[in-house]
């Protein structure tokens, strides 16, 4: 029996040791494509936004083993509050930072480093196909006003399919979530109750009773995919990823169309509303690519930003090689790794947007310095 | 007539409690079957795959891969979590207990008995969120940490220690104290080589318990280990765990990622329950040994 | 080190009962330097809890700047507008225990009789240990075959009968999803029967045999003398167990976020979608809007420390005054 606990704890004791001197580090600091010096192995860890969450999954795995990201998709508030608070290295979220949170954390730069577009989804069994749906039917499903599937309103918009006569549970997310913002951010611009009542929001409005709550993107699907005769919203890649059992909703757009979010039609949302992006520091509460424009957009697509302090003297733990290693990766994100965004449905950046982030990336300083950028092959 | 009717009424009724408590038996122990039989089916085909044990969680599904291996870095991170919080707890909580136990006679003593019986009812969660609260002001850098994690499970364990060790030092017959000291030997060395190696079955079976309860914890976890896929480069990082993995791929879309929480499922229920059953059975040969002398 | 061996050839035979006073030098340093290290580590055990108690309160600082002690009877949590009241969630947990309770007591209370007076000898030992099995297993794990065994059967058969054939109680109103606050009540039940049987069975099993065997020369039948030798005498204990069931299951986390379906409301009926006070701190702790709402969950986990301690403290006092051997090591 002793011997057993004293065989775990021996065990224990090798592996903790082991790790915090690095005994098992296999990454080396290999020179990088020209030949600059790459820092010595520092891990990078992120938090934020769940809609972006499979893209930066796919970034960690991508990016050189030797920096180690670690992003923990906790819902777009949690970011903003995380990079706030200086617990992490950088912050992503799908909700532009409010005036109040600007003042709460001066010097964060707003990088957008990906897009994306916001889907409904909807467990009905037996209806194949997709159903059609206007912001206002949206907005009156999910504060409740408009309760059964088979309903005139719902039954007008898809009159050649067969809706089922039972009660409508709309699934939002729980916490602060930027996907929740963009949703209703697009609800109240279609729906004048919606938008007197609610407005836009990281949270799901609180005075609107029933429905069920989901937390993450990922809650949500699964929400979604586990009870009958709901509908929530997630973003694009959740919806096609899933495989799982929910329908795909189509959204009316300004023309009229009704548009199935694929990444063609966001893609080409992005490139009709080409919105003005303010300098890095500055005010980007009021940037939208909803209700874009062209005959074949999708009208609900968003620009997903991370947040980083442009003076990394901001945290009193920072090294040189942190610092090179936090820049390094963002400018790989939005050069390099945009090749990741399309495989996975989210919207490649177009280069005036690349430039504006590689100038945010550039102004940012240690130790009173430019950080010069070495990427690693 | 009537006194034998009464009679057998009684009888009847005693038998039917009987049965009901029976069926009540069966009805608390259904849950335990079932989710082992669930971990198995769900999990077991996913286990036994070379890799799950080594390599990283998967990604979600994709057009490019749609992986179900692995666990690696979560056990891993597991091992260190409970390393850290071991190191604190077990020194921490044999020590205190000696206290109490040794040196009884102060009030102090049963202060900290105390103390420690009721820290063992505090939510877990609590233990996490006391932790953050404290590291998101003083220390935000490494408020997501193994650092952080360890203390976090330290906390959920120490009480535990305190507990066990205290109760293996209370079997220890008075008798080897005295003869102890009546042979000239300092009350510290007859501590803690005489009294606490008498304990030291107890005292071991008690620090592999609480091992096992800090393995399972996920929820003092999410606000200080906060978890992570990659494997650990260091201490001051975020690091992942079982508990964590099994989190946050159960609530996933991904048919892959939930395939391999059961797996990671089946792999901590399995060392759980084989741990509890053996230490069991241990503390109870250990009894019956102690009883007949 | 041999322990027969005195340990300085210059001390003389101690007598046993000055042994601690008669020590030379050396000794007395050592025992002293010892004694200093194991009270200032016995110390930290009681610092702990201080300290959980003092973050909590540090923290609670701004909510309760904001709102006083309004916040304990505030029904409205709506991060968007910075109004926070505990209300929702005291009811989400109180009401979830309660119905945990309903369901374990029973259950636990009849597999305790069931070991300690009906089962076969070669049994009592395995059916115990099994029990004691099920308070090992972890609640996230709990949590994940509630959500994927129990709660498609709560949702698919068990809820739409309970509200065809119970629906005029009110307590089985609304659609019937399967995440909400029954679900998440069994799920806790299951998890804090273990508790009470542990604790059930203890003390039936210190009850004097004396007075079972009393009642039985009586002519009392095994239910009988149970109920009227075994229980009397282990009442205390048995309350003790329940309250300490109790405790547990106000606290439990993982498996009850998993299934209650995460709403910031005071549930109106079983099929409700509710929230405890630990389920929101799991859920919106890292994912909130602000310093304000950081501030009113810890004050709210703050809430829930106390009513837990109270609660823990009555049931331990219970069970000591029956078992006499000051608890055993019951989570």
């Amino acid at each position: 029996m002793i011997a057993v606990v004293a065989v775990i704890i021996v065990v224990i004791l090798v592996v903790v040791v082991g790790y915090s001197a690095g005994w098992f580090n296999s990454k080396s600091s290999t020179s990088s494509t020209t030949g600059c010096t790459l820092p010595s192995a520092v891990s990078l860890t992120g938090e934020g936004s769940t809609l972006v969450a499979p893209l930066m999954d796919q970034w960690a795995t991508s990016y050189w083993t030797g920096s180690l990201v670690t992003y923990d998709a906790a819902g777009s508030s949690a970011g903003i509050t995380a990079i706030t608070a200086k617990t992490v290295d950088f912050g992503a979220s799908d909700a532009p930072l409010t005036p109040a949170q600007r003042a709460a954390a001066p010097g964060l730069l707003t990088i957008p480093e990906s897009a994306g577009g916001v889907v409904p989804i909807y467990n009905l069994p037996g209806v194949a196909g997709s159903l059609d749906f206007t912001g206002n039917v949206l907005a009156q499903i999910f504060d409740g006003s408009l309760t059964n599937w088979n309903s005139t309103a719902l039954q007008a918009l898809n009159p050649t399919v067969h809706l089922p006569t039972q009660t409508i549970v709309p699934v939002h997310r729980t916490g602060g979530s930027g996907t929740t913002f963009v949703f209703t951010s697009f609800l109240a611009l279609e729906n004048s109750t919606w938008a007197h009542l609610y407005g836009k929001g990281t949270s799901f409005p609180t005075n609107i009773t029933g429905g069920l709550g989901a937390s993450g993107n990922g809650g949500e699907a699964t929400t979604v995919g586990t009870t009958q005769y709901s509908i929530g919203y997630v973003d694009l890649n959740y919806a096609l990823t899933s495989g799982s059992s929910f329908g795909v909703g189509n959204v009316q757009n300004p023309t009229g169309n009704y548009i199935h979010a694929n990444i063609t039609n966001t893609e080409s949302a992005l490139a009709d509303v080409k919105p003005t992006l303010p300098a890095g520091t500055g005010d980007w509460y009021n940037v939208s690519l909803l209700n874009a424009p062209g005959a074949h957009d999708y009208p609900i697509t968003t620009l997903t930003y991370v947040l980083v302090y442009q003076n990394l003297n901001a945290y009193s733990t920072y090294t040189a090689a942190h610092a090179q290693n936090l820049v390094d990766f963002l400018t790989w994100i939005v050069t390099t790794g945009q090749s990741d965004s399309a495989p996975l449905y989210y919207v490649p950046l177009p280069q005036y947007i690349v430039s504006a982030d590689t100038t945010s990336i550039d102004s940012m300083t240690f130790g009173g310095a430019a950080i010069s950028v070495c990427i690693p092959s | 007539m009537i006194h034998f009717d009464r009679h057998a009424r009684r009888k009847l009724l005693s038998h039917t409690i009987a049965v009901l408590s029976g069926l009540a038996v069966i009805a608390v122990l259904y849950p335990l079957v079932s989710i082992v039989y669930e971990a198995f089916v769900l999990g077991g085909g996913v286990l036994f795959q070379a890799q799950f044990f080594t390599a990283v969680p998967p990604n979600a599904c994709s057009a490019l891969s749609c992986q179900t291996v692995g666990i690696g870095p979560d056990i891993v991170g597991t091992l260190i979590l409970i390393g850290i919080a071991s190191g604190i707890s077990v020194p921490v909580g044999v020590l205190a207990a000696i206290f109490a136990s040794e040196y009884r006679a102060r009030g102090l003593g049963r202060a900290i008995s105390f103390t420690a019986d009721v820290l063992t009812g505090v939510p877990s969660i609590i233990m996490g969120a006391f932790i953050y609260g404290y590291f998101v002001i003083y220390y935000p850098t490494i408020a997501y940490s193994a650092y952080t994690g360890g203390l976090a499970l330290s906390a959920i364990m120490t009480p535990i220690v305190v507990r066990t060790t205290e109760e293996g030092l209370r079997v220890v017959p008075n008798s080897v104290r005295e003869a102890a000291l009546a042979l000239g030997i300092t009350k510290w060395k007859a501590t803690l080589r005489i009294v606490l190696i008498a304990a030291l079955p107890a005292v071991a079976t008690g620090v592999l318990l609480a091992i096992m309860r800090a393995a399972g914890e996920a929820a003092p976890l999410l606000f200080t280990a906060l978890g992570s896929n990659l494997y650990p480069t260091g201490l001051g990082h975020p690091i992942g765990a079982l508990p964590l993995l099994i989190y946050f791929f159960a609530l996933s879309p991904y048919s892959n990622q939930v395939k391999v929480a059961w797996g990671a499922t089946l792999f901590l229920l399995l060392l759980i329950l084989i741990v509890n059953i053996v230490s069991r059975l241990l503390i109870h040969r250990m009894a019956v040994r102690m009883g007949g002398t | 080190m041999d322990p027969l061996t005195p340990s300085s050839p210059s001390s003389s035979p101690v007598p046993q009962s000055e042994a601690p006073h008669r020590r030379t030098d050396r000794h007395r340093w050592g025992d002293r330097v010892f004694f200093g290290l194991v009270a200032v580590v016995g110390i930290s055990v009681i610092t702990l809890a201080a300290a959980i108690v003092g973050i909590l309160i540090y923290s609670s600082q701004q909510s309760f700047r904001v709102f006083g002690w309004s916040f304990l009877w505030g029904t409205v949590w709506s991060p968007d507008s910075n109004i926070f009241g505990v209300v929702p969630f005291m009811a989400g947990t109180l009401l979830t225990s309660a119905i945990a309770l309903l369901i374990a007591v029973p259950l636990a209370l009849g597999s305790a009789i069931f070991l300690t007076t009906h089962a076969p000898r070669w049994l009592r030992g395995p059916a115990g240990t099994a029990i004691e099995l099920l308070a090992a297993v972890p609640s996230v794990i709990y949590g994940f075959w509630a959500l994927y065994v129990i709660h498609p059967y709560m949702a698919s058969t068990i809820e739409p009968g309970l509200h065809q054939y119970l629906g005029w109680t009110g307590l089985f109103g609304g659609t019937a999803v399967g995440l909400d606050v029954l679900t998440a009540s069994i799920v806790l039940a299951v998890m804090i029967i273990p508790t009470i049987c542990a604790v059930s069975r203890d003390t039936l099993l210190a009850v004097p045999q004396a007075q079972k065997e009393a009642a039985l020369s009586l002519g009392a039948t095994d239910w009988e003398t149970t109920r009227v030798a075994s229980i009397p005498y282990a009442r205390s204990g048995i309350i003790g167990g329940i309250i300490l069931g109790l405790g547990r299951a106000m606290g439990e986390t993982m498996a009850v976020t998993m299934v209650i379906g995460n709403a910031d409301r005071i549930p109106t009926s079983l099929f409700s979608q509710g929230q405890t006070i630990a389920s929101l701190i799991a859920n919106e702790l890292l994912s909130n809007t602000g310093p304000l709402q950081v501030s009113a969950i810890l004050e709210a986990g703050l809430v829930l420390f106390v009513i837990v301690l109270i609660v823990n403290i009555v049931a331990r006092i219970l069970v000591w005054r029956v078992l006499k051997v000051g608890g055993g090591v019951v989570e």
